[in-house]
């Protein structure tokens, strides 16, 4: 099936200053090759990547190829700080990234157990307050815990990613009631769901729940066929946001039939 | 010569020199990258008037892939 041929209706949305079309925010790590993270990324439609920040050997070029083929994209990169355990190092990427790409986004992500990538959250506050007064549009990673959130936003973050799962494990999302909790309290927030996202239909439940985007990679990456995924990828997440905007029926105790009662005929009535 | 840590290992450059020197001196040929001293950014604009001292750590960082 060609992309164009399903034609379906999705609205545009803003985050970080910017009017997009795709709620899809895509990871360009783990492909088995630069061309198909390039055509993956093409074929999700998805209008931002995240990049990271790597020592560079002298004379090898580092990593510029790669770069290069980011650039010809032509879409929003968000920069991220993997890897920082601190404030103080996140802080540090966070500038030298603005520097490299180009661009005040960065995706805050402050590392306080190694054991499963859990972001610390003293560490992640400390940094987004600091770089929101430099000037920064800051993503933050985050848990799911809703005081977090709400610390997050008090120091003025306008956008906020909580977890699905940890990072890179695909297992989905833990714990919907407490992402549910965090978009109830949060209406006039960015909500993204960052990481842990490892099928589809975990897409769709993010987006059901109202979040307005997702970001993931290895879901993409690790699959057998990344483009294909990419593109099943961009439906779920447009399923899940029509299914949300269109309001889903309540559940009901007891079965009721679809089909008029009126004129049923005499044998399938029950006595 | 002064001892200083480029990116992890370990290099004896000469005294004095300021950053814009220092990136000539190792050869860094391309540009896209970003420099940072002992955790600290140190953007374009200061590359000469920063110089680097004895026993530096210095981060030169440039785009990989990333989640």
């Amino acid at each position: 099936m060609k992309s164009e041929e399903l034609r379906v209706k999705s609205n545009e949305w803003e985050i970080g200053g910017k009017t997009l079309k795709s709620r899809m925010l895509i990871g360009s790590a783990l492909y088995p090759s630069p061309a198909n993270m390039e055509e993956a990324i093409k074929e999700s439609q998805a209008q931002i990547v995240t990049v990271a920040l790597r020592r560079q050997s002298a004379g090898e070029g580092g990593g510029n190829n790669f770069w290069d083929i980011i650039k010809e994209l032509n879409i929003n990169v968000l920069p991220n700080t993997a890897g920082c355990h601190s404030a103080k190092e996140a802080i540090t990427t966070a500038q030298m990234a603005r520097e490299v790409f180009g661009t005040n986004w960065i995706k805050l992500e402050v590392i306080g157990d190694q054991y499963n990538l859990q972001p610390d959250p003293y560490e992640t506050l400390k940094a987004a307050e600091v770089l929101i007064k430099d000037g920064f549009e800051v993503f933050p990673y985050t848990t799911d815990d809703l005081v977090v959130a709400k610390r997050l936003a008090d120091v003025g973050c306008k956008i906020l990613m909580p977890w699905g799962s940890p990072i890179g494990s695909g297992q989905g999302l833990m714990n919907p009631s407490n992402l549910k909790a965090i978009r109830k309290q949060f209406p006039e927030l960015k909500l993204i769901v960052d990481a842990g996202i490892g099928k589809p239909s975990d897409a769709v439940e993010a987006m059901q729940l109202g979040y307005d985007g997702i970001l993931l990679n290895s879901a993409i990456a690790l699959a057998q066929d990344p483009v294909k995924m990419a593109q099943a990828f961009k439906y779920a997440i447009i399923a899940g946001r029509l299914g949300y905007e269109a309001g889903t029926m309540q559940k009901r105790e007891f079965a009721t039939p679809s089909t008029p009662t009126v004129g049923t005929p005499f044998w399938h009535q029950f006595t | 010569m002064i001892k200083v840590s480029v990116n992890g290992e370990i290099k004896e450059i000469e005294e004095n020199l300021n950053v814009k020197q220092l990136i000539e001196a190792l050869e860094y040929k391309t540009k896209g990258f970003a420099v940072a001293i002992n955790t600290t950014f140190v953007p374009i604009a200061k590359y000469e008037q920063t110089i680097i001292n004895n026993g530096d750590t210095i981060d030169i960082l440039a785009p990989v892939q990333g989640g």
